[in-house]
């Protein structure tokens, strides 16, 4: 008896420190970009222009350049941030889930990392939705569709411009888009 | 009680006191004004040249500002006579080529001949129309002011040929702007030592624009934060370039024709000792200077200090150029005009007819490689290589020549013109001289055929008629920028699969070099020596309890 259930908890435990190392890589997707920096950061900005379903460009922040304005270097970060109040109108109404109004809005942010090459790395919105019940859980499956398509870079399309927030302060901040 | 009484009473006197004597707000700009007005210059030289009368005269020209320097310092235009700043060239002691602005060729705007009238502006001389027969023996054509300026306000065109503009002239020519002629009395009575600024005035825009060219050097250093350059830090340390360049006689040490790849070991004190070049980290900090980290100083006889402390270039702000595409140039708008093309950023042009196509980059990580000071360019009339890659400088370097550190590079990439018969790399002739009408510059006309006949007849080098276009690579060393020690790498960087060091051959890098088999057998014997410790605990307790 105390063998089985001594196995049974070891099993638990064993799947418990798995789900715990996982977690992080299944909340969160990188990728690999063909382009640069700046690059990836307008034709995201594009993809997202064009996607219809209510987004919009909802600002642009630099967080890298708040380390340089301390006195540090860190490589370069551009967070894109887009919104859809098609998607974040009912979770807004929703009083049982309003403090997810702390993921708006949605953000991919891109990166260039010690190789030299530039990642992209977004919210794996799918998978969290499914953990704050179904209204939540089917926007976030839209979502997560639509932010799939955001980060689709085609090599044919001519380059676009970066779009800078006319907010933009300049240092970290960046924000005063619109949308949401 | 009586003591308190009267401190409260002398504090209150020297408040209204203190009171009193403050001027009315209004008033206190305008009398801080007119004290500063008063007060003499703060010069921490010992000597102010605006109260020189050689040099209170209304200058029409560079050379008669050089005339009235030359009254005092009498030896200063022999000095530059005798330096690369002058002559455009240089020998290497090591395999004898002629290197230099008058010889070499890059992958940036090429080289000069033919175009020396707009390359010149970066030539601390007056009057360099062709480098040929410019009069290199001419002392007062030596051009001072572009070292020493200290306005800020001196400033030599391209297509002047090294001149200032002595009227005002529109610049560029149909643009509509107007640049102001210098104020040479102003400037010669203003000189003082060069500055970040004065070396930057060329340094800075090597290649046709601000960080092009280097990589390590832009305008982002005329008054740079901590973050970007721990020595020069405006708020800081702020260096300027000759605190590291320490010259002597106008001779500026630390050049990449003659790069140092493994630097003395020992600190010296500049000046006092020849010991080698002194624009070197080890020069000042020695081959030991991690105190706190000592096993770092088990690094440093294979890898330079640039290469941990300077973690990416360009990091200013000003992205700089990494690849240029001579090939695609000559495309023009729809009006058959000039036109370019802005990148992702909006801020730099990825395509203009004059040049054809550019990348930028900011924040670059470095290429890594073997440096032993050792270099070899290609130069007109070498062999190109035709069926992949021709490098422009090949700097040499081995893990086992016991003269070489790993030192990071900006790798520049770019296509050129090249002669199909001769099979070397041509020069186009490009600008033309303000306000000169030259059919055979490319700029003006986009045609290569005028533009490689004319810059080959300038160099002296034949031109069949036939050419195309090469791939080709330049480094260039990178040394400034150096960030702080928080900042360095760490040691992951480099000691992993895919780390900064991935490319680098002939030595040994645990982590990087981690050999599965080995690997294997030593988690086998680890996992033996747990299973031994396992059952030799398990047979003790049962061992035990059987008693």
């Amino acid at each position: 008896m105390l063998k089985i259930v001594g196995s049974f908890v070891a099993g638990i435990a064993f799947t418990g420190v798995l789900a715990w190392n996982m977690a992080g890589g299944l909340m969160f997707h990188e990728h690999l970009s063909p382009f640069g920096v700046e690059e990836t950061v307008a034709r995201i900005q594009q993809n997202i222009q064009v996607a219809g379903k209510g987004w919009a460009l909802a600002g642009l922040r630099f967080p890298a350049k708040a380390v340089q304005a301390d006195g540090g270097n860190a490589l370069p970060v551009i967070m894109v941030e887009a919104c859809s109040t098609k998607y974040s109108g009912p979770i807004l109404n929703e009083d049982s889930v309003k403090y997810l109004s702390i993921l708006m809005p949605c953000k991919i942010s891109v990166y260039k990392k010690n190789d030299g090459k530039t990642y992209i790395g977004a919210m794996n919105a799918g998978l969290m939705g499914q953990m704050f019940g179904p209204l939540v859980g089917e926007i976030m499956k839209e979502v997560a569709a639509d932010q799939a398509k955001f980060i689709i870079m085609d090599p044919s399309k001519p380059t676009p411009q970066i779009i800078y927030p006319k907010a933009a302060g300049g240092g970290a901040g960046g924000g005063g888009g619109s949308g949401c | 009680m009586r003591i308190t009484h009267t401190l409260l009473a002398v504090l209150a006197a020297l408040s209204l006191a203190a009171g009193a004597s403050e001027p009315p707000a209004a008033a206190a700009p305008a009398a801080a004004a007119a004290a500063a007005a008063a007060a003499p210059k703060a010069l921490s030289s010992t000597a102010d040249h605006s109260k020189f009368k050689e040099l209170q005269q209304s200058f029409k020209s560079g050379p008669e500002v050089t005339k009235a320097c030359l009254s005092c310092h009498t030896e200063a235009a022999r000095q530059i006579h005798k330096t690369k700043h002058w002559t455009w060239e240089f020998v290497n002691p090591e395999n004898k080529q002629k290197l230099g602005k008058k010889h070499v060729v890059n992958n940036f705007c090429t080289a000069t001949p033919s175009n020396e009238k707009f390359c010149a502006s970066c030539h601390v001389g007056y009057g360099m129309e062709n480098a040929k027969t410019f009069d290199y023996t001419s002392e007062t054509n030596v051009d001072c002011l572009v070292c020493h300026d200290t306005t800020g306000a001196y400033k030599k065109l391209p297509g002047l040929a090294g001149h200032p503009t002595y009227k005002d002239i529109e610049f560029p020519a149909k643009s509509g702007k107007i640049a102001k002629a210098v104020d040479l009395p102003k400037v010669a009575q203003n000189v003082g030592k060069t500055s970040r600024a004065t070396c930057g005035a060329c340094h800075f825009y090597g290649g046709g624009g601000d960080a092009v060219k280097h990589g390590d050097l832009d305008s982002s250093l005329k008054m740079p934060a901590k973050y970007l350059d721990v020595h020069m830090d405006a708020k800081g340390l702020n260096f300027s370039c000759a605190t590291c360049h320490a010259t002597q006689g106008h001779n500026i040490p630390g050049s990449r024709y003659t790069p140092t790849g493994k630097a003395e070991d020992t600190a010296h004190m500049r000046g006092k000792e020849n010991k080698g070049n002194p624009a070197t980290c080890q020069s000042c900090h020695g081959a030991a200077p991690h105190k706190a980290k000592e096993r770092l100083n088990t690094h440093t006889d294979k890898i330079a200090c640039q290469t941990c402390h300077v973690p990416q270039y360009a990091r200013g702000n000003n992205p700089t150029k990494m690849s240029w595409d001579w090939s695609t140039a000559g495309k023009l708008g729809p009006e058959g005009k000039r036109m370019t093309i802005k990148d992702a950023s909006g801020h730099h042009d990825k395509y203009d007819s004059n040049k054809g196509n550019f990348t930028y980059e900011g924040d670059v990580v470095p290429e890594y490689a073997w440096l032993n000071g050792k270099v070899r360019y290609t130069l007109l009339g070498d062999p190109v290589n035709t069926q992949g890659v021709t490098r422009i400088n090949e700097y040499y370097g081995s893990a086992s020549d016991g003269q070489s550190r790993i030192w990071p590079l900006k790798v520049f990439r770019g296509k050129q013109p090249y002669d199909l018969d001769t099979k070397s790399l041509l020069v186009p002739h490009t600008a033309v001289g303000y306000g000169e009408k030259d059919d055979s510059g490319y700029w003006a006309n986009y045609k290569w055929d005028a533009a490689l006949k004319a810059g080959a007849a300038a160099a002296g080098q034949p031109f069949s008629g036939k050419f195309d276009f090469v791939a080709t690579e330049m480094s260039w060393p990178i040394t400034h920028m150096v960030a702080p020690k928080a900042d360095a790498l760490t040691c992951t960087q480099c000691h992993a699969k895919d780390g900064r060091l991935h490319a680098i051959k002939g030595v040994y890098i645990p982590r990087r070099d981690a050999n599965g088999m080995l690997d294997l057998v030593g988690w086998l014997l680890a996992a033996a020596t747990l299973l031994g410790v396992g059952i030799h605990g398990g047979l003790r307790v049962y061992l035990g309890r059987k008693g």
